[in-house]
């Protein structure tokens, strides 16, 4: 699969993209604020999209929805983040596809990506 | 005034009558009157307590008269003395009425004078007095409802103008102190979504990292290698429980946590917490044994809350049990204080000493010896406030060499079956 990643953190972007291009297989390419994230995810193509939710410049959740007011064809978000709170994940849910908690371990990582994914196939 | 002549007027008129009775007296004198000097002198002894100038006169005239035996002057002045005694009757009696109604009169004009004073007087003090303190009173009240924002006006240079000032200085001692404790508790919860967002970051990538390594993305690892990783795993596991602990107890701490509860059976949720368990259990080589004292018995709690608090009793007391040895988890229905959950271990037992410091934060009677897995130290200050927040009691009972019990206690309760829930809260 094609991947966009938006992560602020430089360390966990090295992790995760070892962990989806090494064990998973996929190409990754990855952006580290909220507002190239936007820019990518209109003109590149991809097939899953990760957001970081806390990002300079623009927090996942905005770019989701600004994303997918403005894509003629949204592609699925799933969101990154430490919060953990029912109200956080319901909106994860709502405006994207659903969230992977973080801290992750990569060793999953592709796996919890691939059962997500499984919501858009159903 | 008029009272004073009025009961001048009464007196005179009392001699007055005193007088018309002696004139009756007169009246009834023999035609042929003989008249001795002692019979005058006794006349003039009945005249003499009457008082009007006039009246006296006129007796002494006619007594004289009448000493002298002239008859027809007797009679002339007798009937001149009789006009002038009734026109006399005639005038004070006229001017007694008159003095009555004035009297009467300015009675009744005291009367509503001193009512309108008192009028006047009433909502004079209700003005000054009555009201500025149902104002105090109405906004200490605000107060009590957590309202501060109030402050009087210019305070008025008396009492209650000082009781207004002293007011004003309280509110802006309490405002001022509200503020404070509002951007205390605003600053405490910024660090906590700061803390929890910035320590598991870098968290985030150790973890990664070593969990990649494990993976084998680094190549294969020696024995030794593989042993650190091993340490800088568990290692790193444990401070994300520890940071987990501490944002937990600060947000129980901070009020942040509000409780779900939902009723679960009792019997249900030491079941769980044993499943939970029973690797620890097992490793350990410790047994878990379920006494049941309340069948039936649903409790209203924040499930996860309380199942977090039974976990770390249980987990504690196997710990710290020897090993073939068992845990005791027992469930009680008690009067006073509701449920009771009870894990009874057999392990060293606490000195009454640390019974005291067990529940404060970071305080563990953990040995450096203990072979098992090292808390955080803020297990059972967690579990104490989850108890806590539930209006529950949590506590324990351990002697030095024959084991401790943990309990603690959920107040709202209720048996399963619909019909019979004799609910107690």
């Amino acid at each position: 699969m094609n991947i966009l990643l938006a992560e602020d953190d430089h360390n966990i972007s090295k992790i995760a993209c070892l962990a989806l291009e090494k064990m998973g297989g996929h190409q990754v390419e990855w952006v580290s604020d909220g507002k190239t994230a936007l820019e990518k995810a209109l003109s590149g193509d991809y097939d899953v999209i990760l957001l970081d939710e806390m990002m300079p410049e623009l927090n996942g959740l905005r770019v989701c929805e600004l994303y997918q007011s403005q894509s003629p064809q949204p592609k699925p978000v799933i969101f990154l983040s430490a919060k953990s709170q029912d109200s956080d994940v319901a909106a994860f849910e709502k405006i994207g596809l659903g969230f992977i908690a973080k801290p992750f371990d990569p060793m999953t990582l592709n796996a919890s990506i691939q059962s997500l994914m499984e919501k858009v196939a159903a | 005034m008029a009272y004073m002549s009025f009961m001048e007027l009464k007196s005179l008129r009392m001699q007055v009558e005193l007088g018309n009775q002696m004139e009756l007296e007169l009246n009834q004198l023999p035609s042929d009157l003989k008249l001795t000097p002692g019979t005058i002198e006794k006349l003039k002894a009945k005249a003499a307590p009457m008082k009007p100038t006039l009246r006296l006169a006129g007796m002494e005239l006619l007594l004289e008269k009448a000493d002298k035996r002239h008859r027809r002057s007797f009679q002339k002045h007798f009937k001149t003395f009789r006009t002038n005694e009734t026109e006399f009757r005639r005038y004070t009696l006229n001017q007694m009425n008159y003095l009555e109604k004035k009297v009467l009169f300015l009675t009744g004009l005291g009367v509503v004078g001193l009512l309108i004073g008192f009028a006047f007087l009433h909502s004079f003090i209700k003005v000054l007095v009555i009201k500025p303190i149902e104002s105090l009173s109405s906004k200490m009240l605000d107060f009590l409802h957590n309202r501060y924002t109030y402050q009087f006006g210019v305070p008025r240079n008396d009492e209650i103008g000082n009781l207004h000032s002293s007011f004003n200085s309280l509110a802006q001692r309490v405002i001022t102190h509200t503020d404070e404790l509002k951007s205390l508790d605003q600053a405490k919860s910024d660090f906590l979504s700061i803390a929890s967002h910035e320590l598991r970051t870098p968290l985030t990538s150790i973890k990664g990292s070593l969990s990649l390594m494990r993976g084998g993305m680094a190549g294969d690892m020696n024995e030794v290698a593989s042993e650190l990783l091993g340490i800088a795993e568990m290692e790193s596991d444990r401070l994300i429980r520890l940071i987990n602990d501490l944002l937990d107890l600060a947000k129980i701490e901070a009020g942040k946590l509000p409780l779900t509860t939902v009723w679960v059976s009792a019997s249900d949720l030491v079941q769980t917490t044993f499943k939970s368990l029973q690797g620890l259990s097992q490793s350990a080589g410790v047994d878990l044994v379920f006494e049941n004292h309340a069948e039936n018995v649903q409790v209203e709690i924040d499930q996860d809350r309380i199942q977090q608090v039974l976990t770390n009793l249980m987990s504690n007391a196997i710990k710290f049990s020897p090993k073939g040895d068992c845990v005791i988890a027992r469930v009680i229905l008690s009067d006073q204080e509701g449920i009771r959950f009870e894990v009874k271990d057999h392990g060293k037992g606490i000195d009454p000493e640390d019974q005291k410091l067990i529940f404060q934060k970071f305080r563990q009677v953990t040995g450096p010896n203990n072979p098992l897995v090292k808390g955080t130290g803020l297990g059972l200050a967690i579990a104490k406030a989850i108890v806590e927040e539930h209006q529950g009691e949590i506590g324990l009972t351990s002697k030095p060499g024959e084991g401790s019990t943990f309990f603690f206690t959920i107040k709202k309760w209720r048996f399963k079956s619909a019909e019979n829930h004799a609910e107690a809260s």
